[in-house]
């Protein structure tokens, strides 16, 4: 059997608390019938132990977007509609968490940040009502396109710039319509609705028709919100500050080709009615959910990566911790290729200019 | 080649053909922007309330059954997602006719299939047994969350995908009554050597749009003459060309043109950090 479907039968006994074999680990999980998100007048509560099933089941596909890159998770002990508190550092990880030392101006010093690369941790994290994932968009690894880039990260920020870990490996684009559906209270951010929806569904495709013909090829997922993400993988060549400056130079020429649509404004009030292209997630130290992560949503949605052709046909709600695990199963991951597609920016560039 | 508008497999018999569908068809219609004649604005649609008076913005719109006249229905969102939706990604097919069965009013839209990777043999053998057969297969797709009668048929060396209008699209016939109508022998001779002296075989290329053309030269006229009118500008439209701008963008980051840390540095309003924790 494998450690996934192990951990599953597992979880089958009808106990709240368990002490889990996750391969040689052993991992107590507690609580487990504790809804984490309420459920509606048409969708049971998913608990806690659907959580640590859905985790176990996407798993394969999800360890490896989070290999060697430091995760950030957004935790709600109460569930989805209780207080949630974002954890950069973790003391006393245990002994299956990786764990590295990386300088945080934040702190004026070094900090231990938590790298993810087995079940075990993946669980841990859900037993602590870790519902959202937030990798960094650069790792620790070596590779042939950071030759020459030192892999110490601790001791001061002049290091760490230097380091690997100031070289994302993608440009993302975050876009957030400021639509409201009209049932948000006063001060909340927009509800997820299709009008919105669609028409951020509309403003993704045209960008990735526009760096298509750069040559280059993006990637898109559902937020698990109200949004999309695209990202645009590519070699380690640019730092984050480079990264940033494209995504902000994709924006604003969206901006200009797209008024009606787009809107990088800084205040809500000017970003209403428009889509919000949020190019400063590219900062080291930023990050967005991660692919399957789950968000805050009654519904259980999760971030789902989506094929090209298949956006028109989607909705965000299409996709939670009941539905993913089988459609996995069933037609694999849209991403598989994303973190195989390395497309060299720096040359894309020469070519194309003068 | 255009963007794949749906994707997914056809369900015949034991045998499943991944495809691809493309619009066969497009308008080529030009299109007019409604302009403010004294300015030559583009003119934006509001919504207006004639019993409030006021704009109405999105949020404050519903969408209206009208049953009978003034009176609606209203139907929400969630009425919207309890509907049933049927499979979404399987053409079904489910019998095979004779094209001339088929009366032309029931066409609606034409798309190509394509086999999809490593399903080119299967395509082959269905596209071949249905020119072979002379038939074409009748089946039910899903589109835009539209379920729809369908009829697939061999053109060309290619599948094409036709959407049917269904029955109860149709309009009825009028109906007219001819019975009493006489014709003589003599007439009818006159049509017939007509209709002889016109025959040919069709060939679509010899038809064109001759409004659309002579519309096109009048555009065409006033941009040479240069009678043309701007729309006071409301905002920068400089075009600039993004791969230049990318660079630019990429070198001045080598320089350290930017500031260190800029995400810092700016201003941010607290909500926005909080709606990425959550």
């Amino acid at each position: 059997m494998t450690e996934a479907g192990d951990v599953l039968a597992q979880l089958e006994e009808r106990k709240s608390r368990l002490v889990l074999k996750v391969g040689k680990h052993d991992l107590a999980v507690t609580n487990l019938d504790k809804a984490l998100w309420p459920g509606t007048s048409r969708a049971t509560p998913i608990t806690k132990r659907d959580l640590l099933r859905y985790m176990t089941r996407v798993s394969p596909w999800l360890l490896p977007h989070l290999a060697g890159r430091p995760l950030f998770v957004t935790r709600y002990p109460d569930g989805v509609t209780g207080k949630s508190f974002y954890q950069k550092h973790w003391v006393d990880p245990p002994a299956y968490a990786r764990n590295i030392s990386i300088y945080s101006s934040h702190n004026d010093g070094d900090g231990d940040y938590l790298i993810c690369e087995n079940l075990a941790t993946l669980l841990w994290l859900s037993q602590m009502a870790g519902l959202e994932l937030h990798p960094w968009f650069s790792r620790i690894d070596a590779g042939p396109d950071v030759r020459g880039r030192s892999r110490k990260f601790s001791g001061s920020e002049a290091t760490l710039d230097k380091s690997v870990l100031n070289f994302p490996d993608f440009v993302v684009f975050d876009l957030d319509p400021y639509e409201y559906s009209g049932r948000e209270n006063k001060g909340e951010e927009p509800e997820l609705h299709r009008r919105a929806f669609k028409r951020t569904r509309e403003l993704a495709l045209r960008l990735r028709e526009l760096l298509a013909g750069l040559g280059l090829e993006t990637f898109v997922k559902t937020s698990g919100r109200t949004g999309l993400h695209l990202y645009l993988p590519i070699l380690r060549k640019f730092d984050y500050d480079a990264a940033r400056g494209i995504a902000e130079t994709i924006g604003r020429y969206a901006l200009q080709k797209w008024p009606d649509d787009v809107t990088l404004e800084w205040s809500v009030e000017r970003r209403t009615g428009k889509i919000f292209f949020d190019y400063n997630q590219n900062s080291r130290g930023k990050s967005l959910a991660s692919i399957f992560s789950p968000r805050r949503h009654v519904l259980g949605t999760v971030s789902m990566p989506v094929d090209w052709d298949r956006l028109e046909e989607i909705y965000p709600t299409d996709f939670t911790l009941r539905t993913v695990p089988d459609l996995l199963e069933d037609r694999g991951d849209p991403w598989a290729e994303i973190l195989s597609t390395k497309q060299d920016l720096a040359v894309m560039l020469e070519e194309r200019t003068a | 080649m255009p963007r794949a508008i749906w994707s997914g497999s056809i369900s015949f018999g034991m045998v499943t053909i991944p495809v691809k569908l493309f619009g066969a068809t497009e308008s080529k219609d030009i299109r007019f922007n409604l302009l403010h004649a004294t300015c030559g604005s583009k003119l934006q649609q509001k919504r207006w309330c004639p019993t409030d008076e006021v704009e109405v913005p999105w949020n404050e719109t519903a969408r209206g059954y009208e049953f009978s006249k003034g009176q609606y229905v209203v139907l929400t969102e969630e009425d919207f997602e309890q509907l049933p939706l049927p499979s979404k990604h399987t053409i079904e097919l489910n019998a095979f006719v004779e094209e001339q069965e088929i009366d032309p009013v029931f066409y609606e839209k034409s798309y190509y299939l394509e086999p999809a990777e490593r399903a080119e043999k299967p395509y082959a053998l269905l596209l071949r047994a249905l020119e072979e057969k002379k038939l074409s297969a009748t089946a039910s797709i899903t589109i835009r969350k539209k379920e729809q009668l369908c009829v697939l048929r061999a053109h060309n060396g290619t599948i094409m995908l036709e959407t049917l209008f269904y029955p109860d699209e149709v309009r009825q016939e009028p109906g007219v009554d001819l019975d009493k109508v006489k014709v003589s022998e003599r007439e009818l001779d006159m049509a017939y050597t007509l209709i002889e002296l016109l025959k040919k075989p069709f060939d679509a290329s010899e038809y064109r749009d001759n409004y659309r053309e002579a519309l096109a030269q009048v555009i065409e006229a006033k941009l040479e003459g240069k009678q043309v009118v701007s729309a006071p500008p409301t905002r920068d439209t400089g075009v600039i060309d993004l791969a230049e701008a990318l660079k630019r963008s990429v070198e001045a980051a080598k320089k350290g043109g930017k500031p260190k840390t800029p995400a810092r540095a700016r201003p941010r309003p607290a909500r926005r950090r909080t709606r990425k924790v959550g």
